[in-house]
């Protein structure tokens, strides 16, 4: 049997709001980026808590100052950084089932600790599926984020007051943690030793220009490695630019590049980048 | 000439091949893709191909160093596709707006660049850079033109360009550092269809130079490109 369909509607968002599953998996081969959760490891915890499949469709948000409206009943559960979500101007916990009702009104407010916020519903929101995901990306769903006035599609459930979820402490360690585990990139052994060492015990900050494609850091590496013929890339390498800029790629980027690939960041670790603000400061534990 | 692995992390590796990029590599490189996908097609996730290299996303921890060294690719079992793709492309001003002043930086006349370009057949390498981008080989060394220093905010879909060594199509809107010689009026990925793109690595193109009102017909009534 089908289920019926509700709707919400986005009263308010700021830039990057976006739908996010588990990305288009198997389609690099068309030129078509992975996309998906950037935070995975917070995203698949809010759909574990709802009982959904790992990779059902929640909003994403890259800043504060999301509110909805729900016209139906379900279930929502907010994970992610640490933030003053309200539903109809009461407070409400991260990390918890939590029952909406028609007309309900949700928002995501100042984040203490930590960049995005995930916001699972019951099911999964079912916004369309293109390639294999119904994660957002431009040219290839509808639209690429969220702005005031869309509606998105969720699964009507009943009216209910149980609030579930209360025993599971998940930690938030690694918002805070400044190392970050990363693998040499291919083209790390062209480095010379000064490139290297500037890698390896340098303290770096993120820079303003952080977005679904690219975070840039702002630190200049030293660097006389020529560009090179393209070559695949992959969310989580971190390119170094002729100019010594480092450019790490997130989960929209292209899947390919010609730029020298000098580390790489594993999935725990561009989940953990992913999280941090402009200014923030980090550093590489090379394996 | 065998490539060289390297394990980038336990679930990412690559093999470079240190040749110059060519048909013969290509071949070598569909051949060693269509072995992993028999071989492995449970533990691939996808693979990925750039002019001088293959990269495996592997779904867990996967070593194959040892696999590779004990098993002889033929990279002979597979020979490149002779299919040639038709792109229709307008190179009046209208539509290739940086076409004059290439050609006036090279010190030829327009209508000789537009030989040059339209002449070759392209090899299609991999897709990369947007979706439905085709990496192409084969640009005539005459038209190799360093990208302009300041890139555009938004070039338009189906634009032709040529940028460095290569040329290519804009497959949707961009932003792009590539001087804009044409426009095709046909679409080169449909995410709605399966594939979305409708030729593979390893089949070429070759641009047939056509006009204004043939553009605007071709973008009244789409058809799909045809090859011989």
């Amino acid at each position: 049997m089908k289920r019926e369909l509700a709707e919400l509607t986005v009263i308010k968002t700021g830039p990057g709001t976006s739908i996010q599953d588990l990305g288009r998996i198997g389609f690099s081969g068309f030129g078509v980026p992975v996309s998906g959760a950037m935070d995975a490891f917070a995203m698949k915890w809010v759909n574990y808590l709802l009982g959904s499949s790992e990779n059902a469709a929640v909003i994403e948000t890259l800043q504060p100052g999301l509110k909805l409206q729900f016209n139906a009943p379900t279930k929502i559960c907010v994970g992610g950084a640490l933030a003053k979500i309200k539903l109809n101007e009461n407070l409400i916990s991260l990390d918890k089932v939590i029952p909406v009702e028609s007309g309900d009104i949700l928002e995501i407010g100042a984040q203490t600790l930590g960049a995005i916020n995930y916001i699972g519903i019951e099911g999964g929101f079912q916004t369309d599926e293109i390639l294999g995901s119904r994660s957002f990306y431009q040219g290839i769903t509808s639209i690429s984020q969220l702005s005031k006035g869309n509606n998105l599609s969720y699964f009507k459930g009943k009216s209910s007051s149980i609030t579930k979820g209360a025993k599971v402490k998940i930690s938030r360690d690694y918002l805070e943690d400044e190392v970050l585990e990363v693998y040499k990139g291919p083209e790390w052994r062209f480095l010379d030793t000064e490139s290297k060492e500037a890698l390896n015990s340098s303290t770096f900050t993120l820079s303003k220009l952080l977005n679904r494609m690219a975070f840039q850091i702002e630190e200049l590496v030293p660097n006389l490695l020529q560009e090179m013929a393209t070559a695949p890339v992959y969310p989580g390498t971190v390119q170094l630019t002729s100019g010594g800029k480092l450019i790490v790629l997130m989960k929209d980027a292209q899947v390919t590049g010609g730029y020298p690939r000098v580390l790489q960041l594993p999935e725990k670790s561009i989940a953990q980048l992913s999280q941090k603000r402009a200014g923030s400061k980090f550093r590489f534990k090379i394996k | 000439m065998m490539p060289s692995y390297f394990q980038i992390t336990p679930t990412l590796s690559e093999f470079h091949w240190d040749m110059e990029v060519s048909d013969e590599l290509l071949q070598r490189q569909l051949a060693l893709k269509v072995k992993l996908e028999e071989k492995f097609q449970q533990e691939i996730i996808d693979i990925r191909i750039g002019f001088k290299s293959l990269g495996i996303s592997w779904k867990k921890e996967m070593l194959i160093d040892r696999w590779f060294e004990k098993n002889e690719i033929d990279f002979q079992s597979i020979t490149l596709s002779s299919k040639i793709w038709k792109i229709p492309v307008c190179y009046d001003e209208a539509h290739g707006k940086d076409l004059l002043s290439l050609a006036s930086s090279k010190n030829i006349e327009p209508q000789k660049l537009i030989h040059l370009h339209s002449t070759p057949e392209y090899r299609i390498h991999f897709f990369g850079f947007l979706p439905g981008f085709m990496y192409l080989e084969g640009l005539n060394p005459l038209l190799h033109s360093p990208r302009k220093k300041i890139p555009e905010l938004s070039i338009e879909p189906g634009s032709v360009a040529i940028g460095g060594s290569q040329t290519g199509i804009y497959p949707s809107a961009s932003p792009g550092g590539w001087h804009i010689i044409g426009q095709t009026p046909i679409s080169l990925f449909d995410p709605t269809a399966f594939p979305p793109v409708f030729a593979s690595p390893g089949d070429k193109i070759k641009f047939i130079s056509i006009d204004k009102e043939e553009f605007n017909e071709l973008k009244r009534n789409p058809s799909k490109p045809s090859y011989q």
